[in-house]
């Protein structure tokens, strides 16, 4: 059974839009999303506007919907096609979740990424041994990529 | 069993004991069939408390539950998904009653403890709370605080679709947590599509553990509990000890061991289904007489080793004397048919590729040199009749003295080499001798129309000696991996004398069978048989008995 309940979602998120996130069908495909997330202020990302792609699979929201950075960005759980390593989009997925709640999540990703479960080994050691240094990368990255 | 095997099974039984619940996933249920044992014979008592004694004495757990039950048989049986599920159902109905608690909570909790009454109950009543809430029955067991939800007046917005119910429309879980009907039935139905895990599987809101039970499965989507139940009857038997699937492709039947009843090492069964025959402890072929343990070790480096071992395998060897490529013919007539069709006259013929059977006496179509397939040797060094020896089935180091790193290496590869292309080639030989059951039947046939006196019970020999080929190779298929993990020197070059006697018994009887029908003999391949049969027993025996005596 497919239930796809995007619609819903939509309003859900016109009614109560998370901070710093937005995010729509692109064109006519309900199943293809596309959102936007502005760097967190207190983050290295501050300033910076990252584009995202959505895909609904066609048993949403009973499966976890696919989610990747299409802006390339400097964080120890991105890797460089995009991919997030976030519990919430594989295993703890959980049908109450909504896109906005996911999108939360990222934005709270980025102003604490997580070195202990990371996706990119090499960014995860920089950011523990030297996190000044890690941070003027991620600026770089950001102001290179998403400004 | 050998003294090391010994020591590695009492070591792990000591080991799961002191863990609470064990995720000794090993697939070997040895610790969990004397911890069963125990509980059967009502010892679990000492452990608990004085308020669940009396509970206990009150339903009496000796006297066994109706029905079919472990105790009342002393043999391996193999039953129907059907029957085994009143024992699960009486287990769960009797530790719901010792519990207190619900049935379906009781499911659960059993399953988390690898179904061993005796370590729920011990752990149950050293911290209820914690356990039920580990095992994500808390709420179930009315002890969280789910249940108190406040009923609100007017819509309710279900967290999944988003969409506003009536209060009555919503189904809650024990948790408390409410979704709306249709929500909850694509929950389920998408968690029962996950297969077997599904029983894992928890309340729809974000991190609430508790777990889905057949319960919920019955309010919102009755059509599903069918499926439901029947994968918790799967995940009683993947995790209860005494029982196992028969690994006979699309037979559902299972095989139930008697509690209380010290196990062969290697008990075997035969599904009275569907014919297959396995080990019970896990669920392999019958593989004496390596043990279960050393065997999933073997098969573990053959994965392992399979790339080289295949490259060095190639499935064509040349003719040591005139370097003719020669393909061993495991195939059936059709296809060599159709190679013969395909490249006949390049490499093949007909009867080059028919001459070739089961049987390790090769002849060259060529020049006419027969050697031993797995040796390469010259066959006339083979025969009894020589009174020569079969060398092919000793490995013989290089004393070379040469210790560095890459030599050893090297040996240890050549070492393991030497014993998986004996496995293999038995493997091979067994299958060909299992499939060729068919052809054996024709030829049966044809035995009895040559001579006109003869009945269908005087040919029928021929199938007996196919048996006792398949399973002879079988046996030496597995006492290459035994020899291979036999450390003791002594041991293992008194076993592999006995083992060459049996390939050479084998090897006898699958030259004797394959003859041409009007020089076979009958009373030769009886008589082969039967010493065949005898000597394979004796081997087994022999490595039962801890290979101490000389017989």
């Amino acid at each position: 059974m497919s239930h796809l309940c995007s619609p819903e979602e939509l309003v859900d998120l016109g009614k109560d839009p998370p901070a710093n996130c937005s995010a729509g069908p692109v064109g006519d495909d309900m199943f293809h999303w596309q959102a936007t997330i502005m760097g967190p202020d207190e983050s290295p990302y501050a300033g910076g506007v990252f584009f995202l792609d959505i895909h609904f699979p066609a048993d949403y929201p009973f499966k976890p919907p696919k989610v990747h950075f299409t802006t390339r960005i400097y964080h120890c759980n991105i890797n460089s096609n995009g991919g997030i390593c976030l519990d919430i989009l594989k295993d703890q997925w959980s049908p109450a979740l909504t896109i906005s709640k996911v999108l939360l999540s990222i934005c709270s990703l980025l102003t604490d990424p997580n070195p202990d479960d990371p996706l990119v080994p090499d960014i995860a050691q920089l950011l523990k041994s030297d996190r000044a240094r890690h941070d003027s990368t991620a600026r770089e990255w950001t102001s290179k990529y998403a400004m | 069993m050998s003294e090391s095997e010994e020591e590695e099974y009492s070591y792990e039984y000591d080991d799961s004991d002191a863990e609470e619940y064990g995720d000794d996933d090993d697939g070997g249920g040895a610790e969990d069939m004397s911890l069963d044992a125990a509980s059967q014979d009502g010892t679990s008592d000492d452990d608990a408390m004085d308020q669940q004694d009396q509970k206990m004495s009150s339903i009496n757990p000796n006297e066994p539950p109706s029905g079919f039950t472990f105790e009342a048989s002393d043999k391996i049986r193999t039953m129907q998904s059907s029957q085994l599920r009143p024992i699960m159902d009486d287990l769960i109905r009797e530790v719901a009653d010792v519990l207190g608690v619900p049935e379906p909570a009781a499911t659960v909790l059993m399953r988390e403890h690898k179904w061993s009454k005796e370590r729920l109950i011990g752990s149950f009543f050293e911290d209820s709370e914690r356990v039920q809430k580990k095992c994500g029955v808390l709420a179930l067991c009315g002890c969280g605080t789910g249940n108190a939800a406040a009923r609100k007046k007017g819509k309710i917005t279900c967290k999944i679709c988003l969409d506003d119910y009536d209060p009555d429309e919503m189904i809650a879980g024990p948790c408390g947590h409410e979704f709306c009907e249709t929500c909850w039935y694509g929950f389920l139905y998408n968690s029962l599509e996950k297969g077997p895990a599904c029983v894992l599987e928890t309340c729809p809101e974000q991190g609430c553990n508790e777990v889905i039970t057949e319960e919920i499965v019955q309010r919102a989507a009755p059509d599903l509990l069918p499926k439901f139940k029947e994968y918790q009857l799967r995940s009683f038997v993947d995790t209860y000890g005494l029982t196992r699937w028969c690994p006979g492709a699309g037979c559902d039947a299972i095989a139930v061991a008697p509690a209380g009843k010290e196990l062969d090492d290697i008990p075997v069964t035969k599904c009275e289904t569907c014919h297959t025959e396995f080990c019970v402890k896990c669920g392999e072929e019958p593989h004496a007489p390596i043990q279960c343990k050393s065997l999933g070790l073997w098969q573990e480096k053959c994965r392992n080793e399979s790339e080289t071992a295949n490259w060095i395998l190639a499935n064509t060897k040349s003719c040591p004397k005139c370097n003719t490529r020669i393909e061993k013919n495991q195939v059936g007539f059709e296809l060599c048919l159709l190679i013969l069709q395909l490249f006949g006259g390049v490499r093949f013929t007909l009867r080059s590729l028919l001459l070739t059977q089961g049987c390790n006496h090769m002849t060259c179509s060529k020049c006419r040199y027969e050697f031993c397939w797995i040796c390469m040797g010259d066959w006339a060094a083979h025969g009894a009749n020589t009174g020569g020896y079969y060398k092919c089935n000793k490995f013989n180091p290089n004393d070379d003295g040469n210790q560095s790193d890459a030599a050893k290496a090297k040996r240890e590869l050549d070492r393991y080499l030497h014993y998986y292309k004996r496995y293999h080639a038995h493997s091979e030989a067994a299958d060909f001798a299992s499939k060729s059951v068919k052809e054996t039947e024709a030829r049966m046939v044809l035995l009895q129309e040559q001579n006109n006196d003869t009945t269908w019970t005087d040919v029928e020999f021929l199938k007996t000696a196919n048996e006792q080929l398949v399973e002879c190779r079988r046996v030496l298929k597995y006492t290459y991996a035994f020899a291979f993990y036999l450390t003791d020197e002594q041991k293992r070059s008194r076993f592999e004398y006995h083992q060459e006697m049996l390939e050479r018994f084998t090897e006898n009887l699958s030259e004797l069978s394959e003859k041409p029908l009007e020089q076979m003999c009958r009373t030769e391949v009886v008589n082969q048989t039967r010493v065949v049969d005898k000597f394979m027993k004796a081997i087994l025996k022999y490595v039962d008995d801890g290979m101490e005596d000389v017989y």
